[in-house]
């Protein structure tokens, strides 16, 4: 109650500018990076990845997870050097390196640290790490978190250090059991071996990590309903402003960042911003888990450059669609909160942030879900309204009511039970819903309708006009 | 338009919310914060950092349409009718939560603002039943009437012929509210009064998304003696009053204002009434006394006036039966009764609910006929300065400055029963300004922590002489706005003298030591609201020595709290009893002479802080029963002593000459004379060895308390439900 | 002739004549404020006369003449319920002719539940006052039961 309260007076000014993902998702953007664009090492595009580039060197599984193999791969080399080097140092290889935040919205990770060096007014700082990997689609972290635990454990330690953090909280997936062990049995070979609790790596830096088992709600992934959830209220996104970075976990300060960002900077560091920003183009920098399931011959998730042609990850990686390239119908590009785009988009799309935000997507996770022509499409979108109005919070009216609505006729659609006039509306109700949550649940049950109706409108009219053959007209036609 | 009037808004909102009242000088003014300039619908706006866009509004009288928000209760933020955009921002904003930032420019009437409204309209009326004309909150329904402001003209919701909305099984939460859970929108407002106000942490949510629902869990009463409240902040029909149910429509009602008496805190009533019958009881908003509460005996007694109530004069029989009679034989008889009574043996006891009139009038007629024996139930010690400074008998710090205070001691008063409404003040210090408090009596459940002294008699001498080693002591001496609470109950045990010279003692000890010196330390909690006024007329508290010289006449004004019974007069004595109730009092009458209840006559009350109010006639007294101080004045001509006043007007013109305080209506005196007090008191600080204890401990203790009370079905069933829910394993 | 009035004079001496005499007839003009000359119809269970001329103007070519025993309280409700549509001019049979009333008043039944004329009695002692059908909302107390209380502890 003190904390709403709190919540409710203390604004967060200084990065009141940055709204998400929307703002992210101008256009605007896109073109300001076109002339900003550093003139020589501009790539335009992101290309095969050699192995000794690769961050995430255990990702299969293939050799052992626990420390002593992890350090022979080179976690916690030098880290000591890297804390002692403060945490201005990391937080500006960070800003060089470009990092933005692995999690879906993108959000440039150095910047977010650079929020918590505010002077401190006596209340402890947290790092939260969202371990709660619930995006249909997305299955990077938990490869990580089963095959190369250490990395996110150091990840943590160098975060923490950044934002001065006195604890990092690890909120884990429920599902996840056995990577939740894994972990587990990282943090206590890190704390046995000094590498974290007090006097972390003897940088004379104290700092401890708690793994938090969730209990399987998608919204807890949200980081607001995650701090709730890790306070032990019901998982439920607070309202921002306040921001976490003002009144987080237990009302102080708090930086919640995905599991793949904190992995992936101890290696930042060690390595360098420069070597980081050398990948993928201006603004879309680094290299990224990409995770290909559906109608691909071989699903798999594989780190790869920034700004890789999606059609290139399909066929050099996942073994092409089933079927042949010809085969494919559409691909979810970002996880099932974005909108699907056509073939014909696949075809040339870069798989970063931007190129996919010009194709009236969002890169998300990262994780594609490949479709080919044997999909029916809008059962399939429907399946994931299903899931959206399962797994919102219940909290405000336009998700709550809304996405369920949807649900509804969807359904329908499937069926075609339905007038092509209920198209428009239901378009409309998806506008409605985006932008006017307390949290993104909303926006991500919208996208993937507007990207139906986008994209397939064609489609869902000739089921329309099949079912009106087959039963005579709907009876919302009448209605509506 | 919206149930909240802009005007409280507006007072709420204001940058001087931190001392609106006129009576909080004491603590120096703050250092006023920096304003901005901010724009509303390209109005200019100076506002303080941390205001909402949509306090903010309300400054330049912009209304924003709203259900979860709510200026006393935390904000939820999660209804989205007031989202409205603002410019540089690529989504709207919600404005009750979104803090006001420098040169913002807020539109609450675009294209964008009014399409989200619409849209969030819809959305609730989705699954909202469309049942308004058979549903009780029907003409005061914010979806209501927002939905005509705000809505679409039309429904889109086809999917009502496909799949049909949502249904909600209703709750059962006690004898007071009726829930109908399907109309609920999920604002969120009873669970946040329940969990702020009330204290009582029965309201959450269950499930998820659509299949979300507020509700106890498991099958459970409301218990609290708030709860009523929940009602009034329901903005849709899902939480209604049950013994209110079906009744009336809110244009049918007359709305008269007036003034509670069932509790000694006098909060600010609205009564509506349709034909000459009291239909319910609102609170009205007085932010010094009540805030916008109202307590659940206040609210749900009033069915009470309609049972049990004297219509008619009556006499005893030869048989011993009292029959209704002709007001001119009881009349008659009563004057002969007191004609025939030696003045010396002639007594008028006053009740709980004696207004200040009656009590006056009862007193100067009582004094023409050469006795000075007039009494009230309740007894305050008269020795040391015993009631001849009103600071000892009132409610010095005054209720809205508990929330200033740092540190509560209460003693003996469990203020969560004996005046509910002071205690959920006292928890919004305890939950907003971290006020400590510290309770000596028996344990009881005051819906905050506090810290636990003891319940021996002797932890108020220690603390009052410092010999106390309890870090209580040290707390209430280190604290700057210090406030101590004495119970009456404590006064009427042979050691109450002695209590109360110890903690004005104490009080008076702390006070002196205080920065602040408008600050007043001592207080003392009346239980009933006839005390405060009678005591500032002339009354003796308590009837103790005057029963003892066995009086001939016993003039019972309203007295029905048991203090006067048969069994302590003598055999021929006559009891005559005036009053609106059928109870203990008029049960032992001879002659009974039906009085007006609050509701009835416009009278005057002495709230506990000594804050004169009045009530209003909103229903003619029922059958042959008249107002009081008209009967005290037609009984005075009979008896030959004629009073001097033939007009409300003119009895207030004697309630000022004996105390201008008693109609300076709203207002409240500063009291001073400590020191004397104090002084006076010195030489009763024996040494005391009793518990102090509590009369309502538990809240089946709080139903039923006075004679209206104790008429009401409403507040047995409250009673029996509390008890039933003891029993339950929940 | 008609400078004379000669045919008013002879309308008043039959008038004087049929009504009685000059004593009867005045008393008739006291009590009723009218003379009127006219065919007897009938008479009805109270002993007022029915008379119709049809050379008087319609509406007042049917009249009543009370019985004496009403003296000066008679009342238009009077006028039984049988004569009441004549006398208004609603019908132009006489009650005795009307067939359905016949009939009515032959059924055994019908007489069961059929209360007998009644004249308004509205301002006397035996007026009529409804009385409501509504609860009383206010519960007198009866003089004697205690409110109920809780159990003393």
């Amino acid at each position: 109650m003190a904390g709403a309260l709190t919540r409710f007076f203390k604004g967060a000014k200084p990065q009141f500018g940055i709204v998400g993902p929307l703002v992210n998702s101008n256009a605007v953007a896109v073109r300001n990076q076109q002339s900003q664009a550093q003139a020589p090492p501009a790539k335009t595009r992101g290309s095969p990845l050699a192995d000794c580039d690769r961050v995430f060197t255990n990702l299969y599984g293939r050799h052992d997870w626990r420390l002593k193999a992890a350090m022979c791969r080179g976690d916690w080399y030098m880290t000591k050097q890297i804390l002692l080097k403060g945490s201005d140092w990391i937080v500006n290889e960070l800003k060089t390196s470009g990092l933005r935040g692995r999690g879906g919205a993108g959000f440039p990770t150095g910047m977010k640290w650079s929020f918590m060096n505010k002077p401190s007014d006596g209340r402890p700082k947290y790092l939260v790490i969202n371990a709660d990997e619930g995006e249909p689609g997305t299955c990077k972290d938990r490869e990580i978190m089963r095959h190369d635990p250490h990395k996110l454990v150091e990840g943590a330690l160098i975060a923490g250090r950044a934002i001065g953090a006195q604890a990092a909280y690890i909120y884990i997936r429920g599902e996840f059991y056995n990577e939740a062990s894994n972990l587990q049995v990282a943090i206590a070979e890190a704390y046995q071996a000094g590498l974290i609790g007090k006097n972390a790596c003897c940088s004379g830096y104290d700092f401890d990590v708690f793994v938090h088992r969730g209990a399987g709600a998608y919204i807890c992934g949200e980081e607001t309903a995650l701090i709730e959830s890790i306070e032990g209220k019901q998982g439920k996104p607070r309202l921002k402003p306040p921001f976490p970075a003002d009144v987080g976990l237990f009302g102080c300060p708090t930086t919640v960042n995905n599991v793949e960002t904190i992995a992936t900077s101890p290696t930042i560091c060690r390595r360098g911003g420069k070597w980081f920003s050398s990948f993928g183009r201006p603004r879309n920098h680094g290299t990224k888990l990409f995770n290909i399931s559906g109608h691909v011959n071989t699903p798999c998730t594989v780190e790869e450059e920034m700004s890789i042609p999606l059609k290139e990850l399909i066929e050099r990686h996942a073994g092409g669609v089933i079927g042949g390239w010809e085969n494919l119908l559409a691909v979810i590009p970002g996880g099932s909160s974005t909108p699907l785009i056509p073939k014909d988009v696949c075809e040339t799309v870069l798989m970063d942030f931007d190129a996919l935000v010009a194709a009236q997507s969002s890169f998300g996770t990262a994780a594609i879900i490949v479709m080919d022509k044997s999909t029916d499409i809008v059962k399939a979108i429907a399946r994931l309204i299903m899931f959206y109005k399962h797994e919102s919070c219940g909290q405000c009216t336009p998700c709550r009511e809304g996405v369920s609505w949807m649900n509804k006729i969807i359904y329908r659609f499937v069926d075609g039970n339905a007038s092509p006039k209920e198209i428009d509306m239901l378009w409309e109700i998806s506008k409605q819903i985006e932008g006017h949550t307390i949290c993104a649940l909303g926006d991500g049950a919208a996208w993937p309708v507007q990207g139906l109706i986008r994209h397939f409108r064609p489609e869902l009219e000739r089921r329309m006009a099949e079912y009106a053959c087959t039963y005579g007209p709907s009876k919302a036609e009448r209605l509506y | 338009m919206l149930r909240q009037p802009l005007t409280r808004a507006l007072t709420l909102s204001s940058p001087v919310r931190a001392a609106p009242l006129a009576a909080r000088t004491y603590a120096g003014p703050p250092p006023p914060p920096e304003k901005f300039e901010v724009f509303i619908d390209d109005k200019p706006v100076m506002v303080v950092p941390g205001t909402t866009i949509l306090q903010a509004a309300a400054q330049v009288g912009v209304e924003i349409p709203r259900f979860c928000y709510h200026e006393r209760l935390a904000v939820a933020g999660n209804c989205r009718m007031c989202l409205v955009e603002v410019e540089k921002s690529p989504k709207p904003a919600a404005a009750c939560a979104m803090p006001i930032m420098k040169g913002m420019r807020v539109k609450t009437n675009s294209d964008l603002t009014r399409k989200a409204r619409e849209g969030v309209m819809e959305f609730l009326l989705v699954n909202h039943p469309l049942d308004c004309p058979i549903c009780d909150q029907g003409g005061e329904c914010d979806l209501q009437d927002q939905s005509m402001a705000f809505g679409s003209d039309r429904s889109r919701f086809t999917d009502i012929h496909f799949s049909g909305k949502r249904a909600v099984e209703d709750k059962d939460v006690g004898p007071l509210i009726k829930t109908i859970m399907t109309r609920c929108i999920h604002c969120t407002r009873c669970i946040r009064f329940a969990s702020e106000v009330a204290g009582v942490d029965d309201f959450g949510t269950t499930g998820r998304g659509t299949d979300m629902q507020v509700g106890t869990y498991v099958e459970k009463m409301f218990l609290s003696e708030l709860s009523g409240n929940i009602i009034d902040l329901c903005p849709v029909g899902a939480l209604t009053s049950k013994p209110y149910s079906f009744a009336a429509r809110p244009w049918e009602t007359r709305r008269i204002d007036s003034v509670d008496v069932l509790d000694p805190l006098g909060s600010n009533i609205v009564v509506a009434t349709r034909t000459n019958e009291v239909l319910r009881i609102l609170p009205r908003t007085n932010e010094e006394i009540n805030e916008e509460w109202l307590s659940d005996k206040s609210r749900f007694a009033c069915d009470g006036l309609k049972r049990q109530r004297l219509v008619t004069p009556m006499m005893k029989d030869s048989a011993g039966n009292l029959a209704p009679v002709d007001w001119e034989d009881a009349m008659v008889a009563a004057a002969r009764a007191i004609k025939d009574c030696p003045p010396n043996k002639l007594l008028a006891v006053a009740g709980d609910l004696a207004d200040a009139e009656s009590l006056v009038a009862l007193k100067d007629l009582v004094n023409r006929l050469g006795s000075e024996n007039t009494c009230t139930e309740q007894y305050f010690p008269l020795d040391g300065a015993g009631i001849d400074f009103r600071s000892s008998y009132l409610f010095n710090t005054k209720i809205a400055n508990i929330e200033e205070a740092d540190y509560i001691l209460l003693i003996g008063a469990n203020t969560r029963f004996e005046a509910p409404l002071l205690n959920a003040r006292i928890r919004k210090a305890f939950v907003h300004k971290e006020t400590d408090i510290a309770f000596i009596g028996p344990k009881v459940d005051l819906t905050y922590d506090y810290t636990h002294v003891g319940d021996s008699a002797s932890v108020v001498k220690d603390l009052a002489t410092g010999s106390s080693t309890h870090e209580v002591l040290k707390r209430l001496e280190s604290a700057r706005h210090p406030v101590v609470i004495l119970g009456a109950d404590q006064l009427k045990t042979p050691e109450g003298a002695a209590i109360l010279a110890y903690t004005q003692e104490l009080a008076l000890r702390l006070q002196d030591k205080l920065e602040d010196k408008n600050w007043k330390v001592l207080n003392v909690l009346q239980r009933t609201a006839s005390q405060a006024a009678a005591l500032d007329i002339g009354y003796q508290p308590g009837v103790g020595k005057a029963l003892q010289d066995g009086p001939q006449v016993v003039y019972l004004l309203g007295a029905d709290s048991g203090v006067v019974s048969r069994d302590q007069l003598p055999k021929d004595a006559v009891v005559i009893y005036q009053g609106h109730h059928g109870d203990v009092g008029a049960g032992m009458a001879d002659i009974v002479l039906p009085g007006a209840a609050y509701t009835e006559k416009r009278a005057t009350y002495v709230n506990a802080e000594g804050r004169a109010q009045q009530t209003l006639v909103a229903v003619s007294p029922p059958g042959r029963a008249r107002e009081d101080w008209k009967i005290i004045r037609a009984l005075s001509e009979v008896v030959g002593e004629r009073l001097p006043y033939d007009s409300l007007d003119e009895v207030r013109d004697r309630l000022a000459e004996v105390s201008p305080a008693l109609v300076a209506y709203g207002d409240v005196q500063d009291n001073n004379y400590f020191a004397q007090a104090r002084a006076l008191s010195q030489s009763l600080q024996k040494p005391v060895s009793g518990k102090v204890d509590v009369q309502l401990k538990q809240l089946e203790d709080y139903f039923m308390t006075d004679t209206i009370s104790r008429a009401s079905p409403t507040m047995a069933k409250c009673v029996q439900a509390v008890l039933k829910q003891k029993q339950s394993q929940y | 002739m008609s400078f004379l009035a000669l045919d008013k004079w002879a309308r008043l001496f039959r008038i004087i004549k049929q009504n009685g005499g000059i004593f009867k007839t005045t008393y008739k003009l006291w009590r009723f404020d009218t003379l009127k000359e006219g065919t007897f119809v009938g008479s009805d269970m109270f002993g007022n006369k029915y008379y119709e001329n049809n050379f008087y103007f319609f509406g007042r070519n049917r009249w009543v003449e009370y019985h004496p025993r009403f003296a000066w309280e008679y009342d238009a409700t009077h006028v039984t319920a049988d004569w009441y549509g004549w006398l208004h001019n609603k019908t132009d049979n006489r009650p005795c002719e009307d067939c359905a009333k016949y009939y009515m008043n032959c059924n055994e039944y019908v007489n069961n539940w059929l209360m007998p004329f009644s004249e308004n009695l509205t301002g006397t002692e035996k007026a009529y006052y409804p009385w409501s059908t509504v609860n009383h909302h206010i519960c007198v107390w009866d003089g004697c039961a205690m409110c109920n209380r809780q159990p003393k502890k």
